[in-house]
């Protein structure tokens, strides 16, 4: 259980965290988004007792990163970003070395070693030197010391850079075994990622929690206000006159119409709704074919499905930069 | 105990594992061979080490400072020292293991200089009271410059400046008590006097075997040690 209360981080003059607050529970896997410099490796500094807060204070399972900083570094597995590793040691002899400054006796030790080089599918290369091994070996070596003390809690930074998808897909399936009876927490730039392999996810952006919910809760939210898009011939009707049609339907805000480039005579409208208006894809089809005697050939309406990467930029602030639909829903949202 | 000497061992092996400590000892033993032949195993020469004692003590201040200075410097660099300070040790573990390595490896590389002793001593009768001395002389000198380059090297994720600031450190001590000390006014240069270790490293190539000398380079080098953990302590209050 992680759980931090109100901490705030300054560099110099420099505020690289405000006032951020969460709690993970055990059996919880946590994502920590966020684009650079937005705190994330602050974050997970604080939380592994590397860097002291400025002001509030973190918890790993109940002991304080700073007053009870060895008690909390022991509960914790911590794979830093690009897994730093001494390139000159062997694989095993590595895993010896971490076992021994958690203070693990030599048979547990090699059991400890052998079960997470097992894990962490570390069998071919388990006499190499570190420094010859693949990025993805490395990786998954800064892993397998991580969780060597079997740890309640893993804090895991950028765990699968540099792995390829199929080294991916292990590692995802493996997180996911490992947050069983575990609290972890991941930080990853790939949205996707942790789409899939989060349970929550906070993002966080210029040092404030912008956003903290199941994947689902902030695509519900998104999707209260997504908008709807529809491509209609417009015949003899000037795109405007096809934007008043729509913006006459009760619960629709507004209406942006446009050619479309590949197909001469038809029209794309960008609906917004306005919030909790409901479904409109019925009363926009219905406003659509009431036109004139046989309505207007509508060869596409549908609903804009928001994704966690929109989101991400609505909340980071950063749609204003994003191209195409990502900018849309950012207005949408705003 | 056991996470101390985790660092400490894991330290030493890597001198070896990296091609540094056999250069080091190398240039350290080939050195200390070339003068062996030339100024100690002379016809008509006294079977004595003492001129040996004298070079090793600028070998010294060359070759220890190359030691320490990998020590956190590199851990800085690469970003080994995230992994190492967030694991349950305390700063002056980590700071005594890396010392004691850095240690353990200085014995490791004059132990081979043994044999010169054997050389000599089958050639004629030497007294071994002032090569006891001697080799506890420049271990405690050994000690002092690691601890001093422990500190340096603590400083900096580089291990040039590393290298270079306790050099200098030492060199610019050795010149202020050697040169400028008698230009200046009073109480300077006794304090400078009392604070050089090049004093009082002559007394144990004499085979004088002074309590104070051995406290001096005992207490100063701990006094370093603990400045070397504070440093790595103050990552946390900036």
């Amino acid at each position: 259980m992680i759980r931090a209360s109100g901490i705030s981080k300054w560099y110099g003059p420099v505020r690289a965290l405000h006032n951020v607050s969460f709690e993970i529970p055990r059996g919880q896997i946590v994502g920590l988004l966020g684009p650079n410099g937005a705190g994330k490796t602050t974050t997970i500094r604080i939380a592994t007792g590397f860097l002291p807060p400025t002001s509030g204070s973190l918890s790993i399972n109940g002991h304080d990163t700073v007053e009870d900083s060895i008690a909390a570094r022991r509960c914790i597995g911590y794979l830093p970003d690009t897994a730093p590793l001494y390139p000159e040691m062997g694989v095993r002899a590595y895993l010896d070395y971490r076992g021994r400054l958690y203070g693990l006796a030599r048979q547990a030790r090699r059991a400890a070693a052998e079960r997470v080089i097992d894990r962490c599918a570390l069998g071919p290369v388990r006499d190499r030197r570190i420094g010859q091994l693949s990025k993805g070996y490395r990786q998954r070596v800064g892993l397998a010391a991580a969780m060597l003390h079997d740890p309640p809690v893993l804090i895991l930074d950028e765990p699968v850079s540099g792995l390829d998808p199929g080294q991916i897909l292990e590692v995802r399936t493996l997180i996911r075994e490992l947050s069983e009876d575990r609290t972890v927490l991941v930080s990853s730039h790939i949205l996707s990622e942790v789409e899939l392999t989060c349970d929550r996810v906070i993002i966080i952006a210029a040092g404030t929690i912008r956003a903290d919910g199941t994947p689902e809760d902030l695509l519900d939210a998104l999707r209260a206000d997504a908008p709807y898009v529809a491509e209609v011939r417009a015949g003899d009707l000037a795109g405007e006159e096809v934007a008043s049609i729509l913006r006459a339907t009760p619960g629709v805000a507004g209406v942006m119409v446009s050619p479309v480039a590949d197909a001469p005579g038809y029209v794309r409208c960008l609906v917004t709704p306005n919030r909790g208006a409901g479904d409109l894809r019925e009363p926009l089809a219905a406003a659509l074919a009431g036109v004139g005697g046989g309505g207007l050939l509508v060869r596409e309406l549908r609903r804009e499905r928001p994704t966690l990467e929109q989101f991400f930029l609505t909340v980071t602030g950063e749609g204003a930069q994003a191209q195409g639909a990502g900018a849309a829903v950012a207005e949408a949202a705003a | 105990m056991m996470r101390l000497w985790a660092v400490a061992s894991r330290e030493y092996a890597s001198f070896f594992r990296t091609p540094l400590g056999w250069v080091v000892i190398a240039l350290f033993l080939a050195l200390s061979g070339v003068f062996f032949s030339s100024r100690v195993l002379q016809p008509g020469e006294p079977a004595t080490l003492r001129p040996f004692f004298n070079i090793w003590w600028g070998l010294l201040l060359v070759v220890a400072p190359a030691i320490s200075m990998r020590l956190f410097s590199d851990e800085l660099r690469t970003g080994t020292i995230e992994p190492l300070m967030t694991a349950p040790l305390s700063e002056a573990t980590v700071v005594a293991g890396k010392y004691l390595a850095a240690v353990m490896f200085l014995v490791t590389m004059l132990a081979p200089s043994l044999t010169y002793v054997a050389v000599l001593s089958s050639l004629a009768p030497i007294d071994p009271g002032p090569v006891v001395a001697g080799y506890l002389g420049i271990v405690l000198l050994g000690m002092l410059y690691l601890a001093v380059g422990t500190l340096a090297s603590a400083l900096t994720s580089s291990q040039t400046l590393a290298f270079l600031g306790t050099l200098f450190a030492f060199i610019i001590l050795d010149l202020a008590t050697a040169v400028a000390a008698s230009a200046m006014p009073r109480p300077i240069p006794e304090i400078l006097f009392a604070i050089s270790p090049n004093v009082r490293i002559a007394d144990f190539a004499k085979g004088v075997i002074d309590t104070g000398n051995i406290v001096y380079f005992l207490a100063s080098s701990f006094w370093f040690l603990a400045v070397a953990a504070v440093v790595l302590q103050s990552r946390r209050w900036r």
